[in-house]
């Protein structure tokens, strides 16, 4: 096992990661850039390098300061925790060059993963469905109108480069496909580097639904169930729930079960995450995230599993020890996400937050870096804390929910706390009843 | 106490608390023979110690900031690495104490991931003192010399 990680990220990943560790006995190395000096990861880790000024690009994305860090304390391992350089295939080259293991899957699977045409076609020949759509990238608009014709309307065009719900456009009609076509194109230059587009049907009522995976170096991989995280704005999660509350148990063994079958024949070490949308009883593979998620932690409160526990393990080596059917799913999970953003305006809300109280009491847990007087940079994305609930039921849990969040106290900044208020009150979220455009159409409504 | 009968000798005991005073130590403990005399300042030493776990509420890597206060510019690191003061092993350093330097000398390398970048004065004058330790790490902001 290693006796020292360093974490190559921040905020509230960085102290989950740093709490993994410190529970397998295993020292622990805070990378940070000088906003960051005062982070609670930063105070408790047994050791911290200052990296670089604030900007990303200088710190947290800077491959010879992070190796170098690494180098100079001595760390056998880095975790890179999610974003940043998770899923950057050359950093894990380099990181396995230099010496160090690095705490996720190989270069070539984050490659093959990482661009979502290699992605759909692997997946589709290892027999995943796949939304209908275009075989590979799209060349041309004539090709796009053609492909169009035979899906039908409406289609979306996706960046190859793109993922994490980044570089998508909507044509409805013939009309307007031109159009989509190229504006999906310039963006993807711009956004990735890249402006290679492929074309999928657009589904009307989808779930998001994605399947919880780890694989080990020994053959073994095992599925912990699946999470449902429909309720999005702008591609970007905001609450999400497991076990999923528009699945019934045999579809959620059949996801699960042909999920773990493709890890297994991909030989695919560490976490990964196998995203679908979920239409009138037919799954459709999306992408794979070939990394820990944020919302990793429902997951965990209903299996009782530690999961980067289990990817630090399968990094080190050993074996997943148990069998699929060890695997038990108890009660329910949900997770607010909660910003510091203006509730209604999403304005961005960096600042010193003058008091905190996270809620507390059986089947809470708040996974946040936050603390009284700690000042939220600006430079950095705005998720400061994750309320994560759990119930013997999903009943319970709504309750339980909606009480944690009367009790959670954030002040001197502004949070997206109201807006959870909100939505846990609607009807459609009580009911479990939304797809992944449910919060934009609730949110439009206002 | 072995024999019954103590004198106390007043003047000893204001003796020992001037000294107290003046040296600006907590105890003192005087013995002659088998008669011993302690005596403490009223400020006590807290009993009760802080576990390591509270540690967060202390600021740590406290290196850097318990660094007395140098007049001068500061010369801090642009980068994270290990500090090499000489050109080569063996060979005397780049600048010492009390040096003049001119903008754009070489003051000392830092070394990441085998590349040698030297660290140029920013500008001339002469090196109050060096703060960097020889084959050293540092990170970046911290502080390698002060230029006056």
């Amino acid at each position: 096992m290693f006796e020292k990680v360093l974490i190559a990220n921040r905020g509230e990943i960085a102290l989950r990661i740093h709490r993994a560790c410190r529970e397998m006995g295993i020292h622990t190395v805070a990378v940070h850039s000088t906003a960051d000096a005062d982070a609670m990861h930063v105070r408790l880790a047994d050791e911290s390098v200052c990296i670089g000024p604030p900007a990303s690009k200088d710190s947290y994305l800077n491959i010879p300061a992070i190796l170098t860090a690494a180098a100079i304390t001595g760390a056998d391992a880095i975790h890179p925790g999610i974003g940043f350089m998770s899923e950057n295939a050359r950093f894990a080259e380099m990181v396995e060059e230099h010496g160090f293991v690095f705490i996720g899957p190989t270069p070539e699977h984050i490659r093959m993963m990482g661009d979502k045409v290699t992605a759909k076609d692997t997946v589709k020949k290892l027999g995943l469905p796949t939304v209908p759509g275009s075989d590979g990238a799209v060349a041309t608009v004539e090709e796009a109108a053609e492909i169009a014709g035979k899906i039908g309307y409406p289609v979306l065009i996706k960046a190859a480069a793109g993922g994490g719900g980044k570089g998508m456009k909507v044509a409805n009609d013939a009309k307007g496909l031109r159009e989509a076509y190229t504006m999906a194109r310039n963006e993807a230059r711009s956004a990735f580097g890249n402006d290679e587009v492929y074309m999928e049907k657009y589904l009307l009522h989808p779930r998001h639904i994605e399947v919880q995976l780890l694989g080990d170096t020994h053959g073994h991989a095992v599925h912990f169930g699946e999470r449902d995280c429909s309720i999005q704005r702008q591609h970007q999660k905001v609450v999400e729930e497991a076990p999923s509350p528009g699945l019934n148990a045999s579809e959620r063994n059949k996801i699960g079960t042909l999920a773990a079958d493709i890890i297994r024949k991909l030989g695919y070490r560490g976490v990964g995450t196998i995203e679908f949308l979920y239409d009138q009883g037919k799954f459709y593979f999306i992408e794979m995230n070939t990394r820990l998620q944020i919302e990793h932690t429902i997951t965990e409160m209903i299996t009782g599993i530690d999961l980067v526990r289990e990817q630090i393990r399968v990094a080190a080596g050993l074996p997943v020890t148990y069998e699929q059917s060890a695997i038990t799913f108890n009660g329910h999970a949900i997770e607010c996400r909660i910003n510091a953003e203006n509730p209604e305006t999403f304005r961005p809300s960096p600042g010193v937050v003058q008091s905190f109280h996270p809620p507390g009491g059986l089947g809470v847990r708040v996974d946040s870096a936050l603390y009284d007087g700690y000042r939220v940079p600006p430079n950095y994305d705005s998720l400061i804390a994750k309320l994560i609930v759990h119930g013997a039921n999903r009943n319970e849990c709504l309750l339980r929910l909606r009480r944690c969040l009367e009790e959670f106290v954030i002040d001197g900044i502004e949070t997206t706390l109201p807006l959870h208020r909100r939505i846990i009150a609607q009807p459609d979220f009580i009911n479990g009843d939304y797809d992944i455009r449910w919060l934009e159409r609730f949110l439009s409504n206002q | 106490m072995p024999n019954g009968k103590f004198d106390l000798d007043s003047n000893l005991v204001r003796k020992l608390a001037k000294l107290l005073t003046e040296t600006g130590l907590s105890e003192i403990e005087y013995a002659e023979g088998d008669k011993r005399i302690r005596c403490a300042t009223a400020t006590t030493v807290a009993t009760h110690t802080v576990p390591v776990h509270a540690a967060p509420a202390a600021a740590p890597a406290a290196d850097a900031k318990a660094a007395p206060v140098i007049e001068g510019t500061p010369v801090t690191a642009p980068m994270v690495g290990t500090v090499y003061l000489s050109p080569e092993p063996g060979k005397p350093p780049f600048v010492k104490k009390g040096d003049k330097v001119k903008e754009g000398d070489t003051l000392l390398i830092i070394e990441a991931m085998k590349v040698m970048n030297p660290i140029k004065a920013p500008a001339s004058g002469t090196v109050v003192e060096v703060l960097a330790g020889d084959s050293k790490p540092v990170e970046f902001g911290e502080t390698l010399l002060v230029i006056s």
